[in-house]
């Protein structure tokens, strides 16, 4: 049933392709920022060694690139709310055909899933590209690390896949839980 | 009458509040997530201006110790450098020899760094002070291992310590200084009691040295010269030397890697606000079209304002508080107290403005839409 759910999921996510775009833009310059900054960790080490404190900056800007990634993160799940509330009639018709409340969960969590993954690769291989760029034409002086990109890569996708289909489950909880006959007479 | 208007319009407040909150309970969720969405943004502002707030009070505290009252600094040709380590202000090179005019009361002192152990500490070499003995701060006391009382041995001499202040300074007479740390350092001087009150005071002692004079500290002395004249009271600005010394050192904070990233952070947040705003307008359209049919098109504008603001106001007390604590985990040594609500404090002056913009964008979209269009199902 849950397989069912999921893949009704992914027939109405290529639907809604157009709507994914805004939350895929946001988490991809989250996930950029986070690879980009990894991957050149041995420049900001130096530049943050010359104002002093150098371990403590360092870490400082890892943790801000992780809250970017996050604020880019939230917009998805921002995205899912309006996800359920334009499709409350069709959670209705579900529901009222009997559809359990698992797989219709399982079937709005394939958006935010898929948007995160996407931005999070799409902003991580911008990146990588980037670091390439500097690395090519000498922009980055101390060098860009190929472990901390691909740290950054791991790091970026999995946080933005867990995060975002963490903060849309509750949304989509509630909307799933919604009795048929309220969802069919009140959606639009 | 007066007390009829005050009444009604206080009462307009409440019920654009309870209109408010109302529909934030319609939607608890979007309305939670904008907030979060918005605190993250702010906690990354927050603990970069953290950050940079108390490199700047890091900075202006350490040009006053370093002018101790007097109003200009002559600084070598080699320049001057803020030593993080021994957290205070080092000179690269010799004082610029010059005569002191008459009248002036000057200062020549010897400043540089000094590691006694593992810990650099700085040591500031001033003629005025007393004979065998040196005035250490507590810090820098910390870092040598003495208290008041004992003796420091020091460039082949014993000196009784004193431990004055907080800082890693050690202040010992001019010649033990030089024999330890060198010819390095600068001149404070003050002026004649006849000129005081004069904000050409750098001109006027350029005159007679010769040496160039600025008012701007991020002026560089040039290498090929003597060495260069800070005026600290001169000028013709609104802001202290001090203050334009100490945004020196915040601005490397604002300028770098964490200003931008947080800036871009900022700007997300911005954007979630928005699209959580419009996605409630595209919900609430019927609404919003029976409210503009009867002749209530602007204050559709105050619902949002409302709105915007109960979420930025939400988002700015978690964000700023989470901060606190990540600031006070992180970077436990940079950031201070005071630091933290100095940067609360700039985050919140563009707060206001973020809300306001954020509730026009989707009224400005509802407005251009005739009622009858917001209240067909179709479109």
């Amino acid at each position: 049933m849950i397989r069912l759910g999921l893949s009704y999921g992914l027939l109405s996510s290529k639907r809604r392709a157009k709507a994914m775009v805004l939350p895929i833009v946001t988490t991809a310059t989250g996930a950029y920022l986070l690879v980009l900054v990894l991957s050149m960790m041995s420049g900001i080490k130096a530049q943050s060694a010359s104002l002093g404190h150098g371990d403590e900056i360092q870490r400082a800007i890892v943790l801000i690139a992780v809250i970017v990634l996050l604020v880019g993160v939230v917009e998805v799940a921002v995205c899912t709310t309006r996800t359920v509330a334009s499709r409350t009639r069709e959670l209705g018709v579900l529901g009222a055909t009997g559809v359990r409340r698992a797989p219709v969960v399982a079937a709005l969590l394939v958006e935010p899933f898929i948007s995160s993954v996407i931005g999070a690769a799409v902003g991580a291989l911008a990146a990588v590209l980037t670091g390439q760029l500097f690395a090519a034409t000498g922009m980055a002086s101390s060098g860009i690390s190929t472990s901390g990109a691909a740290v950054g890569v791991v790091v970026a996708i999995s946080v933005s896949a867990i995060a975002a289909v963490s903060s849309s489950a509750l949304p989509s909880w509630r909307a799933a839980s919604r009795s048929p006959i309220r969802s069919l007479s009140t959606g639009g | 009458m007066t007390d009829q208007i005050t009444a009604s319009s206080s009462s307009t407040v409440f019920r654009l509040l309870r209109f408010a909150f109302a529909n934030i309970r319609r939607r608890p969720e979007r309305f939670l997530l904008a907030t979060l969405g918005i605190a993250l943004a702010i906690m990354s502002v927050t603990v970069v201006r953290t950050i940079s707030a108390s490199f700047a009070n890091t900075g202006s505290a350490s040009v006053t110790r370093v002018l101790g009252g007097d109003s200009l600094w002559v600084v070598p040709a080699s320049g001057i450098h803020y030593n993080s380590a021994a957290d205070a202000i080092v000179a690269d090179g010799p004082a610029p020899t010059m005569a002191v005019p008459s009248g002036w009361t000057a200062h020549k002192v010897i400043a540089g760094a000094w590691k006694p152990n593992s810990a650099t500490v700085a040591v500031y070499g001033s003629s005025t002070a007393k004979p065998g003995a040196a005035v250490l701060g507590k810090k820098a006391a910390a870092d040598i291992g003495v208290s008041t009382g004992d003796a420091l041995p020091f460039g082949g001499q014993s000196l009784a310590v004193t431990v004055r202040g907080d800082d890693s300074i050690v202040t010992v007479p001019y010649d033990a200084a030089r024999s330890v740390v060198g010819d390095r350092g600068w001149w404070t001087l003050s002026e004649p009691k006849a000129d005081k009150g004069r904000n050409d005071l750098g001109a006027l002692l350029s005159s007679s040295t010769g040496l160039p004079s600025s008012t701007n500290p991020a002026d560089k002395p040039a290498a090929s010269g003597h060495g260069l004249i800070y005026d600290t009271v001169g000028g013709s600005g609104a802001v202290t030397f001090e203050q334009e010394f100490s945004a020196l050192f915040s601005g490397k904070i604002t300028g770098s890697t964490l200003g931008l990233i947080s800036t871009i952070g900022l700007i997300l947040g911005f954007v979630i606000a928005i699209s959580s705003f419009l996605a409630s307008v595209q919900e609430r359209r019927r609404e919003f079209g029976i409210m503009s049919s009867i002749g209530l098109a602007d204050e559709v504008l105050y619902f949002f304002l409302v709105e915007s603001a109960v979420i930025f106001l939400a988002a700015y007390v978690i964000g700023i508080s989470t901060a606190g604590v990540a600031v006070a985990l992180v970077v436990p040594g940079i950031a201070t107290p005071i630091a933290w609500a100095q940067a609360a404090g700039t985050v919140a002056a563009y707060l206001p403005a973020m809300a306001i913009v954020g509730a026009l964008v989707p009224v400005h979209r509802l407005l251009q839409q005739r009622p009858v269009e917001l209240l067909s199902e179709t479109s």
